[in-house]
């Protein structure tokens, strides 16, 4: 994967996810901060910091993300949850706009 | 098999029953006959049914289904035969599979020869000759069929099938009795030319012979010939004649319902079937403008003015190619194959939604729910409500801490000892918005000082209260609780049959200066002109509701709005059966900044209130109309005049919205997001596609029961964004949203205090 293409996700705790741009944008919240002008240290950097979102919870929605496009491209498949993320994951979901 | 779809109630009304209880075995065929002769008290005997029953049921042929049918309602089919060759031969000039089984299916009756004989046998023995399939019969009848088929051929052949397959069960059932058929005739339901004699006719009637839609006199007065006819049962002429009968009144109801799709089928195709039809459709339509009084506003009148000229237009454009910008009332619209939703990526379900449905499916399992924001709380409990898993153990969690908003859109799970334990201990300090709908079984006088109201500041900060349906609440038990909370913005008692008018004065007397939205729908013990002193000392009404109140009336309106009606921002009158259109004259004189009216179920308004709609109220956005008798050139004049700003419209059930209804929309409602024609049976495919593909802001569309709408609208329209709802079998309640997403419609809270 190409710098150019990548953004890298932090968690709470500082775990890193470097994932597509691509999949970033299915979050309208990453795809404002990334594209948005205003010289934005996210868009510039290409890192966006959640200091709420837990590693587990953001490595969740990373699969997430993957998830969707795969699916809008036709491969309908089932995402699965663990009921115990739910809560946190809504949350997150929500903030995210995803 | 053919498939019993839900199909369009035909206006005759003693067809239906019969063709629905028609599958009998050959055993009941007498019984399912003499049901209709009797209803009809008809002096005929039923004799001709038995003796021929026996004859027939033997010499159907199996491999047809229609034939099946047919075969097993006995002698009756005699008539039906012939009747068939009528719309054979129609089908057959377009649709040849189909009609080689109904010409298959004649010769079901006694005598007859299987694959095609042209032989029609009489009761009598004699054998009349059938000519070819093309010059059959009565070819009215058959014309009547071509405009079926001319509508089979654009892709309804499934309904219109059904149609005729009903229309021969009914044929069946009626045929034993030709006083009954003979009496519907009697109705006027007979659109085409009579024959008299048979033979000789049969020429002069064959092929080519257009029917026109509009009855000529005189064959209204055909029924009176066939008394004689019918009485000689023997003869050619008497069966001939209730075969044509027969189909003759079907075709005309398939004609009813089909003229305006006759008019685009033609833009389409160019055929020359419907020009009689669209002559007389301008003709209809003036007679419906001279009808109402002239004494709209200028403008409106202007407005209506151009509809009826569209009309006239018609003639004039007729010959002239469809090019799509044509405002005539014919609608240009073609489906754009590929485009659309199928052309767009599906959508993958959003995470929120994926976890908030597992969220209830392991409700049980939630330990807490701090931190939840509100708005997932609503989300949360809608859908908890909704499939029916609230409980009080989430009620608690949800009370817990010092929570801001509670919205129960259910509540009739809550017990009165629930209720009272959960919001015992609740600290309601913080609480804003409290909708408790349907407590009924919760809430009551005696518990409401132990729960909501412990003390006189127990709900400082309510601004929104919702307790429909609390039928044990009464006036003093509402004064209890409103005394505790002084803030009260929006309150909603629908459905409080216990209220009555002394509910309206303890709230105007504690919140005349500050309750901007109130709710009093169906409260049946509120009388509507003694709540009206109270009513105006509220000073700034922004929202009022009182619909299904039925002694809502004119005075009760001209005197309310006359006092408050300046302010007014919404205004339900749904179902408020008096009032008539000087109300809405006042409401339009008074109420400028008026956004959302809804007047459905007041059947008394006429074309003139739209004319005053359509001068007064210029900021209406959103309009809600249900079986109200307005015209389809009064809503489309009043689309053009106001349709700009309109976001939401419903005609639910206005049965006259037709083809300007939807030119009018699809030019003029540029902001439309949500859109209602449930009901409205005289829009066409066509005319769907025109009006979703040029809302290009629609994003809601109810269509529920549109039978009329096939997929050539569903799959070719290419508004990538619009839900339609209502055709196909889905969760209904997905299609409800919350009602109100913030604690008032109008205000925002912070800007009162």
């Amino acid at each position: 994967m190409k710098k150019e293409d990548t953004v890298k996700l932090i968690s709470a705790e500082g775990m890193e996810f470097v994932i597509d741009k691509e999949a970033a944008m299915v979050s309208q919240t990453i795809r404002n901060m990334l594209t948005s002008p205003g010289g934005f240290a996210e868009a510039e950097h290409g890192e966006v910091t959640f200091p709420e979102i837990s590693a587990v919870i953001l490595e969740k929605i990373c699969q997430y993300f993957y998830w969707s496009l795969q699916y809008s491209r036709g491969k309908e498949t089932e995402f699965h949850i663990e009921p115990e993320l739910t809560l946190e994951l809504m949350m997150a979901a929500n903030y995210l706009h995803t | 098999m053919p498939v019993l779809r839900s199909r369009e109630i035909p206006p005759v009304p003693p067809k239906p029953p019969k063709a629905r209880s028609k599958v009998d075995p050959p055993a009941t065929p007498t019984q399912g006959r003499e049901q209709p002769a009797t209803r009809l008290s008809s002096p005929h005997s039923l004799t001709p049914s038995p003796k021929t029953a026996g004859s027939v049921s033997g010499s159907a042929p199996s491999s047809l289904r229609r034939s099946l049918r047919l075969s097993s309602k006995g002698s009756s089919n005699v008539g039906d035969q012939v009747g068939l060759p009528e719309v054979e031969r129609c089908i057959e000039s377009s649709n040849g599979d189909v009609s080689k089984k109904r010409k298959l299916s004649v010769d079901v009756d006694g005598g007859f020869e299987s694959g095609g004989s042209r032989v029609l046998s009489l009761r009598s023995g004699g054998k009349v000759t059938k000519r070819s399939p093309l010059g059959d019969g009565d070819v009215n009848g058959g014309g009547g069929g071509d405009e079926v088929v001319e509508s089979n051929t654009k892709g309804k052949s499934i309904a219109e099938t059904e149609y005729i397959e009903k229309s021969e069960r009914d044929n069946e059932k009626e045929n034993v009795n030709r006083k009954r058929r003979f009496s519907s005739e009697e109705k006027g339901k007979g659109k085409l030319v009579v024959e008299t004699d048979l033979e000789s006719k049969d020429e002069t009637l064959v092929n080519g012979s257009v029917p026109d839609v509009e009855v000529p006199a005189e064959e209204v007065k055909s029924p009176d010939e066939k008394p004689s006819k019918r009485s000689n049962r023997g003869t050619n002429g008497g069966r001939m004649e209730r075969f044509r009968d027969t189909a003759r009144r079907n075709a005309s109801r398939f004609a009813y319902f089909n003229t305006q799709e006759e008019e685009e089928k033609e833009e389409e195709d160019n055929n020359n079937l419907s020009m009689e039809a669209e002559r007389e459709i301008p003709s209809v339509e003036e007679q419906i403008e001279e009808n109402v009084a002239e004494d709209w506003p200028g403008p409106f009148s202007t407005a209506m003015k151009i509809i009826r000229d569209r009309a006239a237009n018609l003639n004039v454009r007729q010959g002239s190619s469809s090019s799509g910008q044509v405002p005539s009332v014919k609608i240009n619209w073609v489906p754009q194959k590929g485009k659309g939703k199928e052309g767009s990526k599906r959508l993958a379900p959003s995470l929120l939604d994926l976890s908030l449905r597992i969220l209830v499916d392991n409700a049980d399992a939630i330990a807490s729910l701090d931190h939840v924001p509100d708005a997932l709380r609503h989300k949360l409990c809608q859908m908890l409500c909704d499939s029916r898993r609230m409980n009080s153990n989430l009620l608690d969690l949800l009370l817990s801490g010092s929570p801001t908003e509670i919205r129960l859109k259910e509540c009739s799970w809550l017990t009165e000892d629930q209720f009272t334990e959960c919001f015992e201990k609740c600290d309601t300090s913080n609480l804003t918005v409290l909708q408790l709908d349907y407590c009924g079984q919760s809430l009551a006088d005696y518990n409401v000082p132990s729960t909501l109201a412990r003390s006189p500041i127990s709900l400082p900060a309510l601004t929104t209260l919702s307790l429909t349906g609390a039928y044990r609440l009464s006036d003093a038990g509402l004064s209890v609780l409103v005394s505790s909370a002084p803030a009260l913005r929006s309150v909603n008692l629908s459905q409080c049959s216990f209220l009555t008018h002394g509910a309206i004065e303890i709230l105007a007397s504690s919140l005349a200066s500050v309750l901007l939205e109130l709710f009093v729908d169906d409260c049946q013990s509120i009388d509507a002109m003694l709540m009206l002193p109270s009513l105006k000392k509220l000073e700034h009404l922004e929202v009022l509701s009182v619909a299904g109140l039925e002694s809502v009336t004119d005075k009760f309106i001209k005197e309310f709005i006359s006092a408050r009606g300046d302010g007014l921002k919404e205004l339900n009158l749904s179902g408020c059966g008096k009032l008539t259109d000087s109300s809405l004259k006042i409401i339009a004189e008074t109420c400028s900044i008026l956004r959302a009216l809804d007047i459905g179920n007041v059947p008394k308004l006429t074309d003139n209130s739209f004319g005053h709609l359509a001068s007064g109220c210029r900021s209406l956005e959103s309009l809600k109309l249900c079986r109200n008798a307005f015209s389809d050139d009064a809503i489309a004049a009043f689309l053009e005049m106001s349709g700009e700003i309109l976001k939401e419209l419903a005609l639910n059930n206005v049965g006259k919205v037709g083809h300007n209804t939807a030119l009018s929309l699809a030019r003029r409602s540029r902001n439309l997001v949500s859109l209602d024609l449930s009901w409205c049976r005289n829009l066409t495919d066509e005319a769907m596609g025109l009006i979703v593909d040029s809302c290009l802001a629609l994003r809601v569309l109810k269509l529920f029961g549109c039978t009329q709408i096939t997929d050539v609208f569903l799959c070719g329209h290419s508004n990538a964004d619009v839900e339609i709802i209502g055709l196909k079998l889905s969760p209904l309640l997905e299609h409800l949203k919350a009602a109100v997403e913030s604690p008032l419609q109008y205000s925002s809270v912070s800007s009162l205090i």
